[in-house]
């Protein structure tokens, strides 16, 4: 543990830890462009430069691993001069278009000329070297080589984080320019992440171009809904609508990336209709919107009569592995405690096997629910059935005569969903009372008895948990379609509907239950969920 | 170091420099030039009462009235749809949808942009937020409308203004490039003749150009 000073203060750095990473853990933000907390170090930027005791140059302060009794200074005048020089450079050749540029409000060239920079530009406009503007790169990416800095942040994502290589500098001098080959588009499933790590305007987002300026933007930290990773995201949102999704560094789960279908996994809320009010079938077969005092009264009576007529073995509870922990807890306690259900399910394709399953050795899972693993943790798992085919078969032979059903659309769309809706309307088909949660509208729900809206991913806050047993938390970004609630208030709901004691106001306090209650989450709390989250005891 | 304060007895002083100059004189003179105003009313040198809206007032050159969006030889909008303006707007007025431009030297243009003359509290601050000059004011203040959407002024409507001959250019910090770049033939000749007290610096004068109809390609 190298001790060093830092700016006339005496701090403690880890073992072979460089300069900038100590001054970062210390709260000194020493300026850069190249260097990457998750990538290796590059040195070619130039802008980290600091003045330490007795070397006769500046040093820059990514490359330099601390040493004991080291005396660095990254504000002096010395340093100052050498970072507006620096930044100066740099600017040479920039268009200065940031009225069109989408980076404009997080761009690291606005930033650090508002704090080092502020000279006037010795070169005019009409002198400036020009290159390529808008290259289209591919489904994620839009290329502006005259925005570029060379920081070769992207080049080295692809040669060691993918290991694809697809970028590279071209041309030599002030003519050098970043690029594909033939400019090929970035077919890889991570490309996306370029645009993250790209702290100017030259690699912007395909998807998110000129959808808003950055500063009208709200940001809420979230946990990605598209597969069993549950890697860190920061959902940007206006206006009750989510704009872009990107990565939050947890270098546990994610490090600092996010594969392409979790960036775009959002558009999947409102590509279809939602549902917007509770609705019950009449006599008549057709659904009719209710009251959400009159469902759950309504849902609560009929499924207390099922048990009276065939006992709580006859109540299935279906889960969903979209759900939050809070939900899936009070879904299971309702069902247990007040109907005496016993029969509890979620796997539709098996689940429980594809979490572990990596898709790639980077990020992604072939389990395409953020939550299966909390849901074989709570229990919603029964070998009698042994997934959705045994539910139907034990309801077409009368062991089963009613369900609660928790469906979410998965954000990450497989062939294979389709089929899985299939199957779900097998099972309301076979059974007698059908009670179905959902978020969006399907065909399917006109064959079930009750649908009650639910919010989906990002409209409530609550707990995930990734496939390494990681419980993670996630905040809740915008508010909710029509009268839908989270799955746990309605289950609150109808605990109270029955007759017992519900005094949960929030997902929080239904996590505290959860961990009195659970065994599996019994030595966690809430707070340790923020990130980097923690992982279950294995039991 | 205290210094007493000097009282000064005004009627003491009036009796003492009373004098028939003061007493009868400065009346006179001071009815002369009530007379002098009364004459000049009666003859019509000096009016103070216009006949609006057949005589208006000479704005200034600065006033800020409804605006404009000014636009490049080719008659496209200047505006990149950078939403410096909405973002400088404080009555939240200002609506714009951008698109792709097809040339990668242009990029971005508004598909939309819609300017809620209701809302608008005509401060120019988009003007002054403006990196493109893109958006400037005029002298048009007479912006009554019989429904709510006639208020909504779209881009169409921001680009060719048929009023602008009537009432010139308002509120321009560039006003060498926006002049060069604005032409219309003035409808009425401007009156230079002010109306009653009002005085204005600048001599109000209006440019003669080709009329300025981007719609027309």
């Amino acid at each position: 543990m190298p001790k060093f000073t830092l700016n006339g203060q005496e701090v403690e750095a880890k073992a072979g830890q460089t300069i900038i990473q100590a001054a970062g853990d210390h709260g000194i933000e020493i300026p850069h462009y190249c260097y990457h907390p998750d990538l290796p170090i590059d040195g070619n930027c130039r802008m980290c430069l600091v003045d330490v005791e007795k070397m006769p140059k500046l040093t820059p302060a990514c490359t330099t691993i601390v040493n004991e009794g080291m005396v660095v200074r990254s504000d002096n005048p010395r340093v100052k001069e050498a970072v507006r020089g620096v930044l100066e450079f740099l600017l040479i050749n920039h268009p200065v278009d940031c009225p069109v540029c989408d980076q404009a409000g997080e761009c690291r060239l606005q930033d650090y000329y508002m704090v080092y920079g502020l000279h006037t530009s010795e070169i005019p406009l009409g002198m400036k070297v020009r290159k390529r503007k808008v290259i289209d790169l591919g489904p994620m990416v839009v290329l502006d080589q005259e925005r570029c800095v060379l920081c070769s942040r992207c080049i080295r994502f692809f040669d060691n984080v993918t290991g694809t290589g697809e970028m590279q500098f071209f041309g030599r001098g002030d003519h050098v320019a970043i690029g594909t080959f033939e400019d090929r588009p970035l077919d890889n499933p991570y490309s996306g992440n370029v645009v993250d790590i790209c702290p100017v305007g030259a690699l912007t987002s395909r998807d998110f171009r000129f959808k808003c300026r950055v500063w009208f933007l709200h940001a809420t930290n979230s946990i990605c809904a598209g597969c069993s990773t549950g890697c860190a995201t920061r959902i940007d949102h206006r206006d009750g609508a989510i704009f872009r999704m990107i990565a939050r560094r947890n270098p546990e789960v994610n490090r600092s990336w996010l594969c392409d279908e979790g960036r775009l996994s959002f558009h999947e809320l409102t590509r279809s209709e939602r549902v917007i009010q509770p609705s019950i079938k009449g006599s008549d077969g057709v659904q009719t919107p209710i009251t959400w005092e009159d469902a759950l009264q309504s849902v609560d009576q009929r499924l207390k009569q099922i048990r009276d007529a065939n006992g709580g073995s006859s109540i299935l509870g279906f889960g969903s592995p979209s759900a939050t922990n809070e939900g899936l807890f009070l879904f299971k306690r309702y069902l247990t405690e007040q109907l005496g259900a016993t029969q509890f399910e979620f796997r539709i394709d098996s689940e429980d096997k594809k979490v572990l399953d990596e898709e790639d050795q980077i990020l992604r899972h072939f389990d395409k629910h953020p939550n299966s693993m909390g849901a074989i943790k709570l229990g919603l798992i029964s070998d009698d059935l042994d997934g959705i085919d045994g539910a139907i078969r034990a309801a077409r032979d009368g062991r089963i005569k009613a369900a609660v059903i928790i469906y979410f659309n998965p954000l990450v769309r497989r062939p294979s969903d389709d089929e899985a809706e299939g199957r779900i309307i097998e099972l309301i088909d076979e059974l007698k009372y059908s009670v179905v949660l959902a978020a969006h509208k399907a065909d399917w729900h006109a064959s079930a008895d009750v649908v009650l809206p639910v919010t989906a991913w990002s409209e409530e806050e609550g707990t995930y948990t990734n496939f390494e047993g990681r419980v993670q938390f996630a905040a809740k970004a915008i508010e909710s379609a029509g009268d839908a609630l989270p799955i746990w208030e309605v289950f609150a709901m109808l605990i109270h509907a029955s007759g017992a004691e519900s005094r949960w106001m929030s997902a929080e306090n239904v996590f505290a239950t959860m961990t009195e209650r659970s065994q599996p989450y019994s030595r966690i709390t809430f707070e340790q969920t923020q990130l980097p989250g923690v992982v279950l005891a294995s039991s | 170091m205290k210094r007493a304060a000097k009282v000064i007895n005004v009627r003491d002083q009036a009796e003492k420099e009373s004098s028939f100059a003061k007493d009868v004189l400065g009346p006179l003179v001071g009815m002369g030039l009530t007379i002098n105003r009364m004459v000049d009313n009666l003859t019509g040198k000096v009016n103070a009462t216009i006949r609006y809206p057949e005589e208006r007032r000479a704005y200034s050159g600065r006033l800020r009235g409804a605006h404009i969006l000014t636009a490049r030889e080719d008659g496209s909008p200047r505006c990149v749809a950078c939403y410096m303006c909405a973002t400088a707007c404080p009555a939240d007025c200002i609506y714009i949808e951008p698109a792709e431009h097809p040339d990668p030297l242009i990029e971005k243009y508004p598909a939309r942009f819609d300017i809620d003359m209701l809302r608008c509290v005509f401060c120019g601050f988009c003007v002054d937020a403006c990196p493109e000059e893109a958006i400037i004011m005029s002298r048009e203040t007479e912006l009554g409308a019989y429904t709510r959407a006639e208020t909504m002024w779209d881009i169409k409507r921001l680009m060719s203004r048929p009023e602008l001959p009537e009432f010139g250019l308002g509120y321009r910090p560039n006003e060498k490039l926006v002049d060069s770049t604005i032409k219309f033939v003035p409808k009425n000749k401007e009156k230079k003749r002010l109306a009653g007290r009002v005085t204005l610096k600048e001599d109000v004068e209006m440019i003669a150009h080709v009329t300025f109809d981007p719609t027309k390609d």
